[in-house]
């Protein structure tokens, strides 16, 4: 009945990611439809000696208090959650949905202040995981609506899902440990780089990246996972960027971006469609047109574009910029309510220059990273 | 349905906080539910559990995990103004193969989270309204289509009629003269086949269960005095607990305890239930089922004590509003259907027969 690939996904979430010890405090977030992965998960926590419980969600409520609810029901937040996120040791937000588009005709306004009302919860979690109180991964239940936008059947894409998350290798866990040496290896060597140059279809863009941490992603903090990454200096980014790959924010797309930069800021944005979307979020605020992420992305198994930030951001061959937010752990000073991740294909023709030297082309680095050291110290 | 259980029986209020708590099967009824809490300017709470998820903590889990409450659970129970809960089983068995002393060891450790609730509804703090949604599950154990289960579930919360709520008030007041009527007797007497029980009453208080808490609803109960059970009683339908059976249950009473159990089938689950603590021998509740609309068994207590023509009485914790002092994580209500030849007395006075108050009284 139960596809095991569920049941080893869960696995590797709750032993490689969370590290989940007996005693301690579950909580695991999701909508209904992600029941498949919830069961497991909770299972395997439980049998793990956790005390697992599911805070689950029903597609179509958040939309029924966008369109209906008061100014106050809208920015409602429940002292109930606030007050629940200090007694949890662990968490794990499943990004499922049922309809990836059903914000779409929503009140824009309407729809951000509920979303900044439920970031207060959100932020009560970043700062204990910050303090180290809390541990969190994020992580996808494959759905019908998520195969859609992705041009599969949901076969096809529980496929890709599984593949990506690397839980079909006969251990998954030591597979995700190799990619941590890896990366940490390649992000100790991208810390001492003072500026990229990234050359590609309509693309010459210098970014400075000096005194800068990078940070290995490899299915800690989300699963799958696979990038390497850091918050660029904010004045340090000039030329024009084309990002090829359509992004999607909060259900609206933007096609095939283009923007130019002088000292940091974007000072030109174009896009084949969804302009005036991008226009708009590039006006949220004074951070949005700064530059927060710099980031390649570094999974193979994640060969196509799927419409959905968690894959995409990971796509292999793949650099991508965040606009907003940026990291302040890495160095990063920009400060916005946006972090809009564009994706830029350097797969069929794309270089990278670190300080003047040719380090990437077409969709790889071209030398393996210098000997890693011991997985443990990786954070 | 969502109108008039959020209108009239949560009765919800501008402002007020409310959890809305069901299995993701009744999905439907909650976006219902939630769009109506919204209209009413109150603040919608889903608690949504997934079946499954209790049967992994009473496999696997260690005596500490199935003793641990949830505090944000426990929050809730604090905080919020009205609860609304929705029966929607995907399985109603699904807990059968479950070692009966673990079930006991969970159950008891929700006690305190039950009493607490139970505590705030009588202080007037908290209301709550516990109703169905119709699955395939609830309609197969009352030998029904779907189709036909809906009809039953709805006709028997007048939902068919043109105003339920007025229907609700109507029968409400029924239910207020059977409360008033009982309310002035000391000790009521049972006699049915297999059956002659003496219940002491007096001081305690008659609650008519008029369509608030329970939907549908239709009862008059109360919580007797503790050492006031004596005498023997057969249970004409299966005791259904925690998703177990228990056929033609006969307790023997001496003093308010039960001093002898026994079961055609299920004697051993009966046994131990009762043995789950102090207050699980003792009755909480002894009531009436005055619902006319609900004429058959269909294994889910919130319809079946409430019966038009039967009695109940629960082994376990009793409502603190009916003065009722027996505490238990227990609350098993079992039935017992006086349609055919059944009497009780009241003082020694002939007050009901064949299911039916005598002399006009409700």
């Amino acid at each position: 009945m139960s596809d095991p690939r569920y049941d080893r996904l869960a696995e590797l979430v709750l032993d490689h990611s969370l590290r989940l010890r007996p005693g301690e405090v579950l909580r695991i977030d999701a909508a209904v439809v992600a029941s498949p992965l919830v069961l497991p998960l909770h299972r395997e926590a439980i049998k793990r000696g956790a005390h697992a419980y599911a805070a689950l969600d029903l597609d179509g409520l958040k939309e029924l208090l966008v369109e209906h609810g008061s100014d106050e029901q809208l920015e409602f937040v429940s002292p109930i959650e606030l007050r629940e996120m200090d007694a949890i040791d662990a968490s794990i937000t499943i990004w499922s949905e049922e309809n990836t588009r059903s914000f779409s005709r929503v009140d824009t306004e309407r729809r951000q202040r509920q979303l900044a009302a439920q970031r207060q919860v959100a932020i009560r979690r970043r700062d204990r995981i910050a303090r180290g109180e809390h541990r969190w991964c994020g992580t996808l239940s494959p759905t019908e609506g998520h195969a859609q936008d992705a041009d599969m059947s949901l076969r096809e894409y529980e496929d890709f899902v599984f593949r990506a998350c690397h839980v079909l290798d006969d251990d998954p866990v030591g597979h995700w440990r190799r990619v941590g040496e890896v990366l940490q290896a390649r992000a100790e060597e991208l810390g001492s780089v003072r500026e990229l140059r990234i050359l590609g279809e309509d693309t010459d863009l210098t970014v400075v990246v000096d005194g800068r941490t990078w940070r290995a992603a490899h299915g800690r903090q989300n699963v799958p996972d696979g990038e390497v990454y850091t918050s660029p200096v904010e004045s340090g980014v000039n030329g024009t960027i084309r990002f090829g790959l359509p992004a999607v924010f909060n259900g609206g797309e933007i096609d095939d971006p283009r923007l130019r930069f002088e000292d940091g800021r974007v000072v030109a944005a174009e896009a084949a469609g969804g302009e005036a979307y991008l226009q708009s979020l590039l006006r949220l605020d004074e951070g949005a047109s700064g530059v927060g992420e710099i980031a390649f992305g570094l999974n193979y198994e994640i060969d196509r574009f799927t419409r959905n930030i968690l894959f995409d951001e990971k796509l292999g061959g793949t650099l991508h910029l965040a606009l907003g937010m940026g990291f302040q752990d890495l160095g990063g000073l920009n400060r916005s309510a946006l972090h809009l991740d564009l994706i830029c294909d350097l797969r069929r023709e794309g270089e990278v220059y670190a300080d003047g030297e040719l380090v990437w082309r077409n969709g790889s680095f071209l030398q393996d990273p210098q000997p890693a050291r011991p997985v443990e110290r990786v954070r | 349905m969502a109108d008039v259980v959020v209108g009239f029986c949560a009765d919800v209020r501008e402002g007020d906080l409310v959890t809305l708590e069901s299995t993701a099967l009744a999905a439907p009824m909650l976006k219902a539910l939630y769009r109506r809490v919204l209209e009413a300017g109150a603040q919608p709470l889903v608690r949504i559990s997934l079946e499954g998820m209790t049967e992994s903590l009473l496999e696997y889990g260690n005596d500490e995990q199935l003793g641990w409450v949830n505090p944000a659970r426990e929050d809730d129970i604090e905080t919020v103004d009205v609860r609304i809960a929705l029966l929607a089983p995907g399985n109603t068995r699904r807990l059968s193969n479950v070692d009966p002393a673990r079930q006991a060891r969970a159950d008891r450790s929700n006690e305190r989270l039950r009493n607490r609730y139970l505590e705030r509804a009588a202080a007037g703090e908290l209301r709550w309204v516990l109703t169905a949604y119709p699955t395939e599950a609830s309609a197969q154990d009352a030998s029904m289509s779907l189709a036909q289960y809906e009809d039953f579930v709805y006709g028997s919360a007048f939902l068919d009629d043109p105003d339920p709520v007025a229907r609700w008030h109507e029968f409400g007041e029924r239910l207020d003269r059977v409360a008033a009527f009982l309310a002035t007797k000391r000790e009521l007497r049972v006699v049915a086949e297999g059956t002659d029980l003496r219940v002491v009453t007096e001081d305690r208080t008659w609650i008519p269960s008029k369509g608030r808490e329970n939907f549908p609803d239709g009862e008059v109960f109360t919580g007797p005095v503790e050492t006031g059970v004596e005498g023997e009683i057969r249970f004409t339908y299966p005791g259904v607990f925690n998703a177990r059976e228990v056929d033609d249950v006969r307790l023997r009473f001496e003093a308010g305890e039960v001093v002898e159990a026994t079961a055609a089938r299920g004697q051993e689950f009966l046994r131990e239930m009762i043995a789950m603590d102090e207050g699980a021998k003792r009755v909480g509740e002894f009531a009436f089922g005055l619902n006319d609309g609900v004429q058959m068994f269909t294994r889910n207590t919130l319809f079946d004590e409430k019966i038009g023509g039967t009695i109940h009485l629960a082994l376990g914790t009793a409502y603190p509003e009916t003065g009722g002092l027996n505490r238990s994580a227990l609350h098993w209500d079992l039935i017992c259907d006086l349609r055919s030849g059944g009497e009780v007395f009241a003082d020694g006075e002939l007050v009901y027969r064949d299911g039916k108050f005598l002399n006009g009284v409700g």
